[in-house]
């Protein structure tokens, strides 16, 4: 029951958290525990009044806490280490436009569905949460998230402000039943990382930089093959290329950049495309990069370092992934890479990337509404955008923030920033369905042998394909 | 006045609990619509759903290939414990070590040790020969790899409460057995076992119902959705996937319920076996 974007929680979150919630405040600052000094000697009594004061004050506090009177606002979203830290600054800048709404934040562990699924059962539903493309029809369906309409018919000046620079796709994917349930706050479609190094030592050209000059297949895999180095033993020391992201999606990246969609329609689909067989091609050239022609490593030859880490390490040449993984790589030391579009195959007429976007939304059960708001209107609206193009967070969704300055300088270590900016309007819609978490477990289970090389993509046609559409027949 | 703490304690905490999931498997519940009463038809939809012949399956596979080992190594270990030796207080610390941990840990140790290209366990069958097996990967060995674990865990258990039955068996038996020439393995086969046939029973009824209750290992070891493919696909993820995924906490429920129905008839029938072996026994004796 996941959003991609990894294979856990979702956005931007795609490993597990080590961080608790309650370990961060909004200002970033990790909370830690009162500790004795070790250094000086404390004898039994102290220790003990220590303890004893400790226990006192925490009695005291311990209503507050748990009191549902706590007048913060809360606001649940999922980060990886190196994004929390960004996400806390778009958090504290909204703090200082907004000194009146105090905000806590809640992150979320490794499954931000079951999560959030969890705190809203339990009547601690968080007054705005992140919401992913693929997982929020679900909790919309239930009547856990507000529809958005409902406030922004009371806000016209922010409607007309919002309406010019939203890009049309990314805000109608939060769009489930004629109701608003979440404001896009990033594009998360993915692309290809190229280490520049690796390419210039292979003596390989680089890819393209733009959506709209796309490179084939073949070439693809050619260049991939290139940047495969193998020791006499056989045994292989550099990938040409890596999956970052989750390889039961990105094998349908693949499918989708064969030219056919991943279901018909996108939204409320009654059909997913498993037995079109251009799809099934798509996925097939994927599954072959692996298992045939050996440029990238099967699941055996990842377990003991992840895809993420070959590619900074230097040990793979290609990694695909999204935004969410920047922090990371331009963190690395010595990595010197670039970003391109994926290839488009032989039955393909454009490069595509994929919607690809995660949202905020307002619990329907928030007593905070309009303070969570504001909250929301500033973080999808003009200033947390421009704050988040500058932190380097996200991609952002508004047209005047993407083409901003801030932005190009937060990645100026990328050259071929157009692969950013022409993204969004470059991305094909995955399906919304609120029977998302079933067939994702079903597509684990039957796109998983297809990539192992025991099974033909083609044969997806049969069981799979048969099963997602029982499952979306269900109401 | 005394028990009432606890009374109250068992009824919030177990009997409400219990009559709360027998309620809801007769219901549809996500958690935040209300339950909509369904009748019987959670329950025949499991019947129906292929799902649940391969969960069903993989935790009798499971169940057999835990208990069978897990009984043969800790009579081993219990047997070996019993003598009186030098420094059997080190290995006995040693045997009882996995009991102490967590099976998270456990788990997450153990993913190390099947790591394909670089784990221990392959590791040691190279310096046989024997090449890199993909352990966790192939949907043909994750099943032997988690029983592997499961076994590694369970053992210390099994062998505790062996082990005491053990040292309540008399000695002068062994004395009279070792006059009529009965060497060390004949004296286990002919007087230990019989005599603590009471604990391997109890032993193997926990095995059991821990075998068909998995979950945590197997969350850990290969994965929320019990991979690869349906490898591991056990049961208790099974019941997790339904209510924690999909919010199918109706569903879940019957499939606790027939998970308990399935528990409680091996059990009433191991209870009979034995009584009747018992009988028989007292019989033959007489």
């Amino acid at each position: 029951m996941t959003a991609p974007r990894n294979t856990t929680a979702g956005s931007t979150t795609k490993e597990p958290q080590n961080i608790t919630a309650s370990h961060i405040t909004a200002s970033g600052r990790r909370t830690t525990n009162a500790s004795f000094g070790f250094g000086n000697p404390v004898d039994r009594r102290t220790l003990l009044r220590g303890a004893g004061a400790l226990g006192a004050a925490s009695l005291a506090l311990w209503p507050t806490a748990c009191s549902s009177d706590d007048d913060a606002l809360t606001f649940f979203f999922a980060a990886n280490p190196e994004e929390a830290d960004a996400r806390l600054r778009v958090v504290d800048a909204f703090q200082r436009t907004h000194p009146d709404i105090k905000v806590r934040v809640l992150l979320s562990g490794p499954d931000a569905l079951q999560h959030v699924s969890i705190y809203c059962a339990g009547g601690k539903c968080p007054d705005v949460m992140m919401a992913w493309e693929f997982t929020y029809s679900g909790l919309a369906e239930r009547g856990v998230l507000l529809d958005l309409n409902t406030m922004l018919a009371h806000d016209r000046s922010f409607a007309t402000e919002l309406k010019p620079d939203s890009i049309d796709s990314l805000y109608q994917t939060f769009t489930y039943e004629g109701g608003q349930y979440a404001f896009p706050e990033q594009w998360s479609g993915n692309f290809l990382f190229y280490n520049k190094k690796l390419f210039t030592e292979a003596g390989v050209r680089p890819p393209p930089g733009r959506w709209d000059e796309p490179w084939s297949f073949g070439e693809f895999v050619d260049t991939a093959k290139a940047l495969t180095k193998r020791e006499r033993s056989g045994r292989i020391s550099q990938w040409g290329y890596v999956d970052t992201w989750v390889p039961y999606y990105s094998a349908l990246l693949f499918g989708m950049n064969n030219g056919v969609p991943w279901s018909d329609p996108r939204m409320d689909p009654t059909h997913l495309n498993f037995d079109n067989s251009s799809f099934t091609e798509g996925i097939q050239f994927y599954a072959d990069l692996a298992n045939k022609h050996r440029v990238a490593p099967t699941a055996s030859e990842t377990q003991s370092m992840a895809t993420t880490d070959l590619f900074t390490s230097g040990r793979a040449a290609m990694a695909l992934g999204g935004h969410w993984r920047f922090q990371t790589l331009k963190r690395a030391k010595d990595l010197d890479f670039d970003i391109t579009v994926l290839p488009t195959g032989p039955k393909g007429h454009v490069a595509q990337s994929n919607i690809g976007t995660t949202g905020l939304a307002i619990a329907s059960s928030s007593r905070r509404k309009q303070q969570a708001w504001e909250f929301v209107k500033f973080a999808t609206g003009p200033v947390g955008q421009a704050v988040i193009a500058e932190s380097g967070l996200f991609v952002p969704v508004l047209r005047s923030a993407i083409h901003s300055d801030g932005f190009a300088r937060a990645h100026n270590a990328i050259g071929n920033l157009a692969v950013l900016t022409g993204g969004p309007a470059h991305a094909e819609g995955l399906p919304v369905t609120p029977r998302w978490p079933k067939i994702a477990a079903l597509m684990d289970r039957h796109v998983s042998p297809v990539l192992r090389g025991s099974r033909p993509a083609a044969a997806l046609a049969d069981g799979l394909s048969r099963e997602i559409d029982g499952i979306l027949r269900t109401t | 006045m005394f028990v009432a703490p606890n009374l109250a304690a068992v009824a919030v905490f177990m009997l409400f609990p219990l009559g709360f999931s027998l309620y809801m498997s007769f219901h549809n519940w996500d958690v935040f619509t209300p339950a909509k009463f369904v009748g019987l038809a959670n329950y025949r939809s499991l019947i129906t759903d292929p799902l649940f012949s391969i969960a069903l399956r993989n935790s009798v596979v499971y169940t057999i290939g835990t208990v069978v080992p897990t009984i043969l190594v800790s009579l081993a270990v219990a047997g070996v414990l019993n003598r009186k030796v030098k420094g059997i207080s080190v290995f006995r610390t040693i045997v009882f070590l996995p009991l102490a941990v967590s099976s998270v840990v456990v788990a997450v140790v153990w993913q190390f040790v099947f790591n394909t290209d670089n784990g221990l366990l392959n590791i040691m069958l190279g310096w046989i020969g024997v090449g890199p097996v993909p352990w966790l990967v192939d949907p043909k060995w994750a099943m032997a790899s988690l029983c592997m674990v499961t076994v590694w865990r369970s053992v210390p258990f099994a062998t505790v409460i062996l082990l005491a039955a053990m040292q309540g068996v008399s000695e002068n038996l062994y004395e009279a057995a070792r006059l009529d020439g009965a060497g060390e393995l004949r004296q286990f086969v002919s007087i230990t076992v019989p005599l603590i046939r009471g604990a391997v029973a109890f032993v193997v009824v926990i095995s059991i119902i821990h075998a068909f209750q998995a979950f945590d290992l197997v969350y850990v070891l290969t994965g929320r959705n019990g991979g690869p493919e349906t490898a591991t696909y056990v049961l208790g993820i099974m019941m997790f996937q339904h209510a924690f995924a999909f919010l199918e906490f109706g569903y879940a429920s019957a499939l606790a319920w027939v998970m308990f129905a399935i528990l409680l008839v091996l059990t009433v029938v191991q209870l009979r076996l034995g009584r009747r072996r018992a009988a028989q026994e007292e019989q033959s004796w007489a």
